[in-house]
């Protein structure tokens, strides 16, 4: 009896002390002062299912919690809604003009909430935080009006959109020690792998977002360039209906129901369907977003230790007729933190706000991110040590960040309206019943009437 | 009925106790209606700015091909149920009533079950049905040997529209069954017992004596089934958000569309206005139909 007490007391002791045993950031959250007491709302959309194997929501979860901890007197309310409820929620708030005091700001809203007096300019604020020298200016772009004015601290993890996700082991089989680099080697080994029955690549467009953020973003400047979407944003010229964007489309459309290389129903499944393909077997390859990567690493990690070790990463196949950038991948960070307005009223509370901003996407977060996830936000860090992290992290972060040249990610800039339009269209163009000239041209006209 | 003026409680009474009731109802459909209406008038991109425009919005949507289609895909919808949810109701009715049929209760019942279902949940279950590799359809398909007919079912423009109607139908099967059982079974039987004796089989019944005793309530259940289509959302939000592309796109996912993804809250409050517009030229078009196809001739 008293053995197993003895037993069962060491076991309480150490699952106490495991609990405790949280990750820690080699940054504390700056503890500092601020006059603010009360009640300060922040809305976002890192819920705990989302932040399980997803680096930077657990991270800003964390920092939130931290920053919460240090200024008792605030009372820091947190709204959170998975990510597809959260855009409707705050669309809704918007339009009500009802928005909370923080919030995550969506790129494409940029211009047309700030025309609304929805957000404030946080221009001269962010020119003057502390941390100001250490941002990674190129991040801040979808989220400047066209006169210069930025509107919100760029959050969570620079992530890719376009990663093409591998089992090495299938792709050796088939005769790929890497994953083909243009979509003539991919064609020629879906011959190979539709004779086992197995799908090439998964690939889920469901939601319509995805063939715009995941596929056409990275596509599109193989054909166009850089300099192409810069000047859409701009309004310097560039149009949708110019060749080298049609020729994407084109190629996209012919990728899609000329070839067998995609799952039958990359409409009608989500990104979140689709990768299951690939984690039970039946896809050989998936390409989807940093979310995807996240959820896979996780995922196999925990449930299968052969294919975790064989899982492999690539860029976006380069088509045959494209020119530029053949290892261009979409990365930046999707949203940002912004503050209504409102706050103006009451500067204690402003002042809290700007503090909670520049703390969650400062050096506690990101220093937070790089060592246990080995993953960037808007701060840079010094010397991040990817020793400590599995092969699979590692090259992660080298393709990122270091071997693959970046490009920006089509649906952070413009409007919600121009790519709804254009997301709706590109599902019935890759069912083959629109043809992309049609495309573009309607994208253009809403891109006319609507930025 | 005459309320007993013994028992009838006081006007006063009355009206409070109807108030609260009316309140809600008004505050519930009458002010957003209003509020759309006047709101279709400005361009209001979302937020709190809204600029006067005039009818701008409303000439806009009349050369909206996509809201046309839209409201074509309802039509069809309308049509499919009206023939799919009274239609069946009617005959499973004449079934259950029958002299053959026994519990009837339990046949009630379950007819009637799915009606109290969520929308969104009878979608989630077809989605799960017509799911290409894991889907009962395609499975059953492959059983029976058949496999050059599995395909992905909701990717299909031609046959989506068809494929989105059916959980339609079948949802509401049932509640039009027991609004045609409470007026088949005010239908004294000493009418069917008198045109047994002269001959008369069971559909001949239905025909001649059965649907034109119950004309009224019929065209109550065309009426509801119109309404209730015209502004149908639910189902096709959860199987195919309107796609692939706009293949599904019916009148109120289209205006759902237009004011959260594209936050054009003016052109979307245009939108309402429009489908309520149009439901009322349908159900007042198919009432007098009705009435002209079914009027007494002049003796």
């Amino acid at each position: 009896m008293k053995k197993r007490q003895v037993i069962s007391t060491v076991l309480a002791t150490a699952m106490v002390a495991s609990l405790g045993m949280t990750a820690s950031a080699a940054t504390e959250v700056a503890a500092n002062e601020l006059a603010y007491k009360g009640e300060l709302e922040i809305m976002h959309y890192s819920t705990s299912e989302e932040s399980e194997g997803n680096g930077g929501s657990d991270g800003f979860r964390t920092v939130l919690a931290a920053w919460d901890e240090a200024h008792p007197d605030i009372t820091l309310t947190q709204n959170v809604l998975a990510n597809a409820e959260y855009k409707t929620q705050i669309a809704t708030l918007a339009a009500a003009g009802d928005l909370p005091d923080v919030f995550l700001l969506q790129g494409m809203n940029t211009i047309a909430w700030a025309d609304q007096g929805l957000i404030m300019d946080l221009t001269d604020t962010i020119a003057a935080s502390p941390y100001a020298a250490d941002y990674n200016e190129a991040y801040f772009t979808p989220f400047k009006t066209a006169d210069g004015k930025i509107y919100g601290y760029p959050a969570l993890t620079g992530g890719t959109c376009t990663v093409v996700i591998y089992d090495k082991a299938m792709w050796a089989e088939a005769g790929y020690d890497a994953f083909p680099t243009t979509w003539a080697d991919v064609e020629a080994a879906s011959e190979k792998f539709n004779e086992q029955g197995i799908t090439t690549v998964a690939f889920g467009n469901g939601g319509k977002w995805q063939a715009n953020s995941d596929f056409l973003s990275t596509l599109g400047n193989r054909y166009t360039g850089p300099e192409w979407f810069q000047s859409l944003i701009n309004k310097g010229g560039a149009a949708f209906t110019d060749e080298a964007f049609v020729k994407a489309l084109t190629e996209m459309q012919r990728l899609f129901t000329e070839t067998s290389i995609f799952n039958e129903d990359f409409n009608a499944v989500t990104n979140e369907d689709a990768r299951e393909y690939y984690i039970s077997g039946d896809a050989a390859a998936f390409i989807g977003g940093n979310w995807d990567w996240s959820y896979i690493y996780a995922t196999l990690k925990d449930s299968d230790e052969e294919k975790f070790a064989n899982m492999g990463i690539a860029v976006l196949p380069q088509p045959a007729d494209a020119t530029e950038a053949p290892t261009s991948q979409n990365i930046g960070l999707g949203y940002a933190i912004a503050i209504n307005p409102n706050l103006a009223e009451d500067p204690d509370k402003l002042a809290a706000a700007i503090d909670l901003a520049q703390e969650i996407t400062g050096p506690a977060f990101a220093s937070y991110v790089a060592e246990n996830y080995a993953l960037g936000g808007l701060t840079k860090v010094a010397d991040v040590d990817l020793s400590a992290f599995d092969q699979q992290t590692q090259d992660f972060y080298n393709w990122s960040y270091v071997d693959t040249e970046t490009c920006e990610i089509y649906d952070s800039c413009i409007n919600s309206a121009v790519w709804d339009i254009l997301n709706t269209d590109m599902q019935t163009m890759m069912n083959g019943e629109m043809d992309p000239a049609t495309v573009a041209q309607n994208a253009q006209d809403a891109y006319v009437a609507n930025y | 009925m005459k309320m007993l003026n013994a028992t009838r409680p006081k006007n006063k009474t009355l009206f409070l106790y109807l108030m609260i009731p009316v309140a809600m109802f008004v505050f519930t459909v009458f002010v957003p209606l209003i509020t759309a209406l006047v709101y279709s008038f400005f361009e209001w991109k979302g937020g709190p700015v809204k600029t006067f425009n005039g009818l701008t919005n409303y000439i806009q949507l009349f050369h909206d091909g996509t809201f046309w289609e839209a409201f074509g895909h309802n039509i069809y919808l309308v049509i499919a149920c009206i023939i799919g949810q009274v239609g069946i109701a009617f005959v499973l009715v004449l079934m259950v009533n029958s002299k053959l049929v026994k519990c009837k209760t339990i046949h009630r019942t379950f007819g009637f079950f799915p009606s109290t279902i969520a929308a969104v949940c009878i979608g989630l279950i077809w989605n799960m049905i017509y799911h290409n590799k894991y889907g009962i359809l395609n499975w059953f398909l492959e059983s029976i040997g058949r496999k050059d007919l599995c395909q992905v079912w909701l990717n299909n423009s031609d046959l989506v529209m068809l494929l989105v109607t059916i959980p339609l139908i079948w949802q509401y099967i049932g509640y039009y069954m027991v609004i045609i059982l409470s007026a088949i079974s005010g239908i004294s039987t000493d009418i069917f017992e008198s045109s047994e004796i002269d001959g008369a089989n069971g559909f001949q019944k239905a025909i001649y004596i059965t649907l034109p005793l119950i004309k009224n309530t019929m065209l109550v259940c065309v009426t509801l089934c119109i309404a209730g289509n015209m502004k149908a959302f639910d189902n096709i939000y959860v199987m195919t958000k309107g796609g692939p592309g706009t293949a599904s796109m019916v009148m109120a996912m289209y205006g759902y569309q237009i004011s959260f993804s594209q936050s054009n809250m003016g052109y979307g409050s245009c939108i309402s206005v429009g489908i309520f517009v149009l439901s009322l030229l349908v159900i007042g078009g198919s009432q007098a139909l009705i009435n002209f196809l079914t009027r007494e001739k002049e003796a």
